[in-house]
């Protein structure tokens, strides 16, 4: 399971989301949408599994999407989908690394 | 293309390059081993459904990084040159150098769109596997019923484009507020149908306004709209509610 409390307190992590692979929804921090985020991240792992499965790549860890502006980390631990949307864009690579250390540091 | 793409399978830990349209159609492949047209085929019509949840989030996504514990999976988006969106998907195991990779993905990117301009797309080969559709979604072969109001996904022009403002690559809207007002309404929608849900506000667009730009002044014609679109009952009231709150 995912802190998001620990998680929005990342340096350029704007907003979160915590759901499960279904689509569902548990919590978010400053995300008015949660819901709506947590359903797309529930498609959007289901379709880049499936993907996974079929390239034999193993188990999804992780998905990250940049644009311009603004990006977003997707990461999964167990049944949970936690999805972080980060600006600057820049900040991508200092979360993803902040999101591992937090989440090898409670394996 | 071909050897676009030969010059990224070169890179050590890649397994595959491949270039796909927005229908998950190949429009240049190259592989080792078991990564086959075939097998890249597939894959390119489950990615394109990633690719359709990625934009109903963020609709300007430049690059696409999927980490799985034997390898990665690079996506990078190539715009819609000569009319139509293209995606790079590069496939690799552990080994890659990711630095390195990442220049040669832009580099190698940066010449596809120009292949393509200049040269077209590539028809797809005759025995190309038909991209998946999204769940939920409608056969292409299907008859469509009288008063079905679903679309058929392979009329749909089913891709986000960058060459919209909004997104929506096959319809035009008035202002930037009608565009907001759009993605919005396909947030909503998504939570009860998916992603497939761009393309019922696309369609439904165009039925509620077929010969003028989309404004937001007929946003409640659209909202009935998309709500008979949605079978169930409670799930229509909550769009409804969801949309009250736009």
């Amino acid at each position: 399971m995912f802190d998001l409390a620990l998680i929005g307190g990342v340096p350029g992590v704007r907003s979160a989301v915590l759901g499960d692979l279904s689509g569902g929804y548990l919590d978010a921090l400053r995300e008015p949408d949660g819901e709506g985020v947590a359903a797309v991240m529930g498609f959007l792992s289901s379709a880049m599994t499936q993907a996974g499965d079929q390239l034999g790549l193993g188990d999804l860890r992780r998905i990250s999407f940049a644009g311009e502006g603004t990006a977003c980390v997707v990461a999964f631990a167990g049944a949970s989908v936690m999805a972080a949307r980060i600006e600057p864009a820049r900040s991508l690579a200092a979360v993803e690394k902040a999101l591992e250390a937090s989440l090898l540091g409670k394996g | 293309m071909e050897a676009i793409l030969q010059e990224l399978l070169d890179l050590a830990g890649v397994g595959a390059a491949m270039v796909f349209d927005g229908t998950g159609r190949l429009a240049g492949h190259r592989g080792r081993a078991i990564y086959d047209r075939t097998l890249c085929e597939q894959v390119s019509g489950t990615l394109v459904k990633a690719i359709d949840s990625i934009q109903l989030q963020q609709a300007d996504w430049d690059s696409v990084t999927a980490q799985f514990a034997d390898g990665k999976l690079i996506l990078r988006n190539l715009g819609s040159p000569g009319g139509r969106a293209h995606t790079l998907a590069v496939v690799a195991d552990a080994t890659l150098n990711s630095s390195f990779a990442t220049v040669a993905i832009r580099v190698a990117a940066n010449k596809v769109r120009k292949s393509i301009v200049e040269g077209g797309t590539p028809a797809p080969t005759a025995g190309a596997v038909p991209a998946a559709a999204p769940a939920g979604a409608p056969s292409a072969s299907s008859p469509q019923l009288p008063g079905e109001s679903k679309p058929a996904l392979g009329s749909s022009g089913l891709s986000w484009s960058k060459v919209s403002s909004v997104g929506f690559s096959t319809i035009a809207v008035a202002d930037p507020a009608s565009s907001a007002f759009l993605t919005s309404c396909a947030k909503k929608l998504a939570r009860h149908v998916g992603p497939i849900a761009k393309v019922y506000v696309e369609e439904a667009v165009r039925r509620v306004s077929p010969d003028a730009p989309f404004s937001v002044s007929i946003g409640g014609r659209l909202v009935q709209d998309l709500a008979g679109q949605i079978e169930d009952a409670d799930d229509r009231a909550q769009f409804l509610a969801s949309i009250e709150k736009v």
